[in-house]
């Protein structure tokens, strides 16, 4: 049984989509503002182990970990149209990408289970 | 396993990671995802060489400094180590010259031994202890028996003040460092090369350009320069000449004052290989920040944008 983080191929999976993802992110006007004045370079590294996370490899996040990572944003307005934004721009991502309709579903589902944490609420 | 973190020793066992070892030993490390991702645990060794899966998805600049990754470094030799900005001791230097290049910018030549560095990063100049500031070298360690530095005099700036009123050749200051990842490593020899920067974000880029070239460089290299004023370029003969000599090197450069914004010129020149090119941008934090997010924007990799953003001096 190959695990999802395998069949989307692995880091190098990751490392061509990272990119493209980040870009998106950035083009897209409903969320652009929230990565205002990041550093770029430390905030590639960060989009890669969320994508990480979210195509099922290695991790250790821990929802407090999301929860702090998140709470400066939650304070400026962050809520779930912006979580709702950025899986958008994850599922064009990978269809770009070519990779298949039942693996995107995984993949956004995935980033989707840390939504309450990422927005500070008690899980569901 | 024996670490030496900030010259405190810290024992690694058998398996364990250094992230581990230094929290174990109540190092507040920063750290989040713990698998060799997001980078926040970032550390040096600045003795010893880091197991190379440690340094998983770093810059090959980062790699050849000794950068590595603490919560995936199971080490299999003795490490120092230090935070990823920490400036390492300091060692005395003598000025040799100073002199204008321009009606502004100073150029100071000091000279010190033992000060390893690659063309392109910055250390930290200390006139006294209360004293300090960062400039970016534009010599070349094997071309220059001095360390060179341009330095844009502030007319209230405490250290603009000190050099102009003080220092003669002679005098000694201290110097630590070199710290930055801005330098000709991990570049293909026939990539485009282009480097872009405002004032004396010419610095790193006037040592990185002879780096280039000593290294054998032969694709496209472009220099962009921009200044506020017309008054304030320099080095523009010396520039202009070595442009003229050799095929592979341009100069262009542009001022507000005549209507160029070096940043609008760069990227529009650039955009046709933008996806090719290996970028090295220095100057103001806006100018920097603003290009690197347009260049990326446009189809640049991050991978392939070497940055040096020059902050403002706080006291």
């Amino acid at each position: 049984m190959t695990t999802l983080y395998e069949r989307l191929g692995g880091e190098k999976a990751v490392d061509a989509a990272v990119e493209l993802f980040y870009r998106r992110v950035l083009a897209d006007g409903r969320i652009a503002r929230f990565f205002d004045g990041v550093d770029m370079d430390q905030q590639i590294a960060k989009q890669k182990s969320f994508l990480t996370m979210a195509f099922g490899g290695p991790n250790a996040y821990s929802g407090l970990d999301m929860r702090n990572a998140h709470k400066r944003l939650v304070e400026k307005g962050l809520n779930d149209s912006h979580v709702d934004a950025v899986i958008e721009n994850l599922n064009s991502t990978l269809r770009q990408l070519g990779v298949p309709e039942k693996e995107v579903r995984e993949v956004a589902a995935l980033a989707d289970s840390v939504r309450a944490d990422v927005l500070g609420r008690s899980a569901a | 396993m024996r670490l030496t973190y900030r010259d405190r020793p810290v024992d690694v066992a058998p398996g364990e990671t250094v992230l581990d070892a230094l929290l174990r030993a109540g190092v507040e490390a920063p750290c989040s995802c713990r698998a060799g991702q997001c980078q926040t645990c970032l550390h040096r060794a600045t003795e010893g060489v880091p197991p190379p899966e440690s340094q998983n998805g770093l810059t090959p600049a980062q790699k050849s400094l000794g950068y590595f990754l603490a919560c995936i470094c199971r080490p299999s030799e003795p490490l120092t180590i230090a935070p990823p900005d920490d400036a390492g001791a300091r060692i005395e230097a003598v000025v040799r010259a100073l002199e204008f290049l321009s009606h502004d910018v100073l150029r100071l030549r000091i000279e010190a031994e033992r000060f390893a560095y690659r063309p392109g990063q910055f250390l930290e100049l200390i006139a006294e202890e209360d004293l300090r500031r960062h400039y970016s070298l534009a010599s070349h360690p094997e071309e220059d028996p001095f360390l060179e530095l341009h330095i844009r005099l502030h007319p209230n700036g405490r250290m603009s003040r000190r050099l102009k009123a003080d220092l003669r050749p002679g005098h000694r200051v201290h110097v630590a460092g070199p710290r930055g990842t801005c330098f000709y490593e991990g570049v293909d020899k026939e990539q485009p090369l282009a480097l872009i920067g405002a004032g004396t974000g010419l610095a790193p880029l006037y040592g990185v350009l002879r780096d280039a070239l000593r290294q054998g460089h032969h694709g496209p290299i472009r220099l962009y320069h921009g200044a506020r004023e017309r008054k304030g370029l320099y080095l523009t003969e010396e520039l202009q000449a070595l442009a003229g000599m050799r095929d592979n090197v341009e100069y262009v450069s542009a001022t507000l004052d005549s209507g160029g914004d070096i940043a609008a010129l760069a990227l529009e020149r650039e955009a046709p290989r933008v996806a090719e090119t290996a970028f090295f941008l220095c100057g103001g934090e806006n100018l920097v920040k603003r290009l690197k997010r347009d260049l990326f924007m446009a189809g640049a990799s991050l991978k392939a944008i070497r940055s040096d953003a020059f902050t403002p001096a706080s006291g």
